[in-house]
């Protein structure tokens, strides 16, 4: 296995671990919070996906030793465009799937957490779809 | 995605006519990983023009002897 495909798989595993916890902290959030409590959550995620990834690259550098130096080969760029491509047209999909929740609900908090929410499954997404990538053939 | 691409090589049989010249010198001799060189051999992965030429350098074929069209 390529050192790309380990940093798409550890970091896949980040986004998913970090999006978890993004719930669960959203979970505490009471309904009828005002809109700046909505930052609440999101503070101590991001905390979370800065240190997790650092170390998670820590590790595999460590790990793979030469191999983090190297720039991606022509098939590894192509793997990473298409993955990055396909995960926009998922971002754009919850994007406009949110904004009919407002449309429907009226619920500025909600289309709020769901932005951020499709943020975070678009760059798992992408991740994930650079390991199919990377195994399947660009 | 799961089509393979109508380009053939005989990039496996040129290695082992050339010593048994491992995937992983071959890589190295053209810049890329062994896992791309892996999904050439497979047909997974149609090489750059560039590459294709670094390929068949390495082989001292011609570009022709090395890969084919099948479409």
């Amino acid at each position: 296995m390529s050192f790309r495909e380990k940093s798409a798989w550890a970091m896949g595993a980040v986004m998913v671990f970090t999006g978890l916890l993004y719930l669960r902290l959203l979970w505490a959030v009471p309904a009828d919070a005002s809109p700046q409590s909505q930052l609440g959550p999101l503070i101590p995620y991001l905390f979370a996906v800065v240190v997790a990834s650092i170390a998670v690259q820590v590790v595999l550098a460590i790990v793979s030793r030469g191999d983090p130096r190297r720039p991606a080969d022509e098939r590894e760029r192509a793997a990473i465009h298409k993955a990055g491509h396909w995960a926009g047209f998922v971002l754009a999909a919850a994007a406009i799937k949110g904004a009919m929740l407002y449309l429907w609900q009226g619920e500025g908090a909600v289309l709020f957490q769901w932005l951020i929410g499709s943020l975070i499954f678009s760059q798992f997404a992408a991740y994930a779809l650079q390991v199919y990538f990377f195994r399947r053939g660009v | 995605m799961g089509k393979a691409p109508p380009i053939t090589n005989r990039v496996r049989d040129l290695r082992e006519a050339h010593g048994g010249l491992s995937q992983q010198a071959l890589a190295n001799a053209i810049g890329v990983t062994r896992q791309t060189v892996i999904a050439i051999e497979q047909g997974k992965y149609s090489p750059s023009l560039e590459s294709a030429f670094r390929i068949s350098r390495v082989f001292g074929a011609g570009l022709e002897d090395v890969f084919g069209w099948e479409g």
